[in-house]
């Protein structure tokens, strides 16, 4: 197979230390916390690299727009009558809506939570997704300079879609609530009781309810709890009806109101402390920011 | 010379996950994207000296590490293993160009696997989403279409000047 037996051997004890090495790096990274030795290199890499990626970016979303156009032609005709019943289905729930905005108002008053739309944003634009389908990430372009800390909230017009993970000073690493890893602490609008979204990969989540007294009916609106994330933020729809199961657990699914496919522009959500943020933990490499105050974000 | 071919065929591995995490953003047909950086490792492993091939592997599949969410190491690992496996079988009489696409989703395919193994042993639940077997199956199948334009780009800049007969 190969000319010489010292040249197989060679090549297989450099296979087997470069393995070692992947291994052992891993096991590092995954025990050590926020601020250690690789989150210093992600950081640093990510600084390095995301001119580039943005530079990339520049160049090929034009053809990947004009492509994708190009693509889409064929099913203009389709997509308009799906859009069509789109708006009658829009229009029916315009009329829902007012009742439910008292209700939501008057459940915020309650509850006393601060409507997500009073919350300071800051505007990103993604650039780049995870190297492989099993990676629920994204980068933004927007970083510490921006006020962007770990931890905080990222949505668009539709609802959530993550949480910032990695911070350097012009970019963002944002997990996606579609992770396994990330949990969302949420309550159902209709019976206001509350469980947890895990992702699973795809644009379904897992809802667990831990104490489930009333059943989730099929559609009801999703919403975070304000724990991690700020409260009132939609995160999904239930995707069926479902009862409580023995001692009250339920466990059904929810889908994200996001498509997270399509997504471009996203608003990073600046003016509200999670719980767990560590302003300090945002990039070694830089000083940390504080927070941006409500009401008196960028935008 | 051997230098310079080492230089460039870091860059177009480098380049290739770079335009993984960005091209490949739009272009995602069934959701799906191709493993252009493990494509471009088994390509350059036709031309290169073994040890070469490992290194450089391990180097792309670090910055693969590196843009993605999950923990360092594990795709230069992965990388590291489709590159061994590409060197044991390259220099194997192939007859035909079919059995040599055959080849291209095969490595992709076990290097996808390895990748969802060690994620699920370093916390990533990766094999418990719904969606793995589309994961494992259908990059390789985009691979194998993306196969002859890399292997093409790849055979024009790394492959090593054939003997003349003045040589």
């Amino acid at each position: 197979m190969f000319p010489s037996g010292r040249r197989l051997d060679r090549s297989t004890a450099l296979f087997v230390t470069l393995l070692a090495v992947g291994f052992l790096v891993a096991t590092f990274d995954v025990r050590s916390s926020s601020g250690s030795v690789t989150t210093v290199i992600r950081s640093g890499a990510q600084t390095l690299v995301a001119p580039i990626q943005q530079g990339i970016d520049f160049v090929v979303r034009p053809v990947a727009g004009f492509i994708d156009g190009i693509s889409n032609v064929a099913g203009l005709s389709d997509q308009n009558e799906r859009l069509e019943a789109e708006v009658q289905r829009l229009e029916q729930r315009l009329l829902e809506t007012a009742a439910l905005e008292r209700r939501v108002a008057e459940l915020e008053a309650i509850n006393d939570l601060a409507p997500p739309e009073d919350l300071a944003t800051v505007t990103a634009r993604i650039y780049s997704v995870g190297p492989s389908t099993f990676d629920q990430i994204r980068l933004v372009n927007r970083g510490s300079d921006d006020g962007i800390v770990i931890g905080q909230a990222v949505v668009d017009e539709d609802g959530l879609i993550g949480r910032v993970d990695l911070v350097t000073k012009s970019s963002a690493r944002v997990r996606l609530i579609t992770d396994p890893l990330v949990s969302v602490g949420v309550r159902v609008q209709d019976s206001n009781q509350t469980g947890v979204t895990t992702g699973r990969g795809d644009e379904l989540l897992r809802l667990d309810m831990f104490d489930a007294t009333q059943p989730v009916s099929e559609g009801a609106v999703v919403l975070t709890d304000g724990s991690l994330f700020p409260p009132g933020i939609v995160v999904g729809f239930a995707n069926e009806t479902k009862s409580a199961d023995v001692g009250f657990s339920l466990r059904t699914t929810v889908d994200s109101a996001v498509a997270f496919s399509q997504l471009d522009f996203v608003k990073i959500v600046v003016g509200w402390s999670p719980l767990d943020a560590d302003p300090g933990a945002s990039d070694p490499l830089v000083d940390a920011p504080s927070f941006t105050d409500p009401g008196a974000g960028p935008e | 010379m051997t230098n310079t071919k080492v230089i460039i065929a870091l860059g177009l591995v480098l380049a290739a996950v770079l335009v993984q995490t960005t091209l490949f953003q739009y272009l995602r047909p069934f959701g799906y994207a191709p493993a252009l950086g493990m494509l471009m490792v088994i390509a350059l492993a036709r031309y290169l000296e073994p040890e070469q091939v490992l290194l450089i592997a391990f180097t792309g599949g670090f910055l693969q590490d590196i843009l993605g969410g999950a923990p360092l190491g594990l795709w230069a690992s992965t990388f590291t293993l489709v590159a061994f496996v590409a060197l044991k079988v390259r220099d194997r009489q192939i007859p035909g160009r079919p059995v040599v696409l055959l080849g291209v989703f095969a490595l992709t395919f076990i290097g996808q696997f390895t990748y969802a193994v060690l994620g699920t042993l370093f916390g990533q639940g990766i094999i418990n989403r719904p969606g793995f077997i589309g994961d494992l199956l259908v990059p390789p199948l985009y691979n194998v279409i993306l196969a002859y334009p890399v292997f093409w780009l790849v055979k024009i800049t790394v492959r090593p000047p054939e003997r003349s007969w003045t040589a």
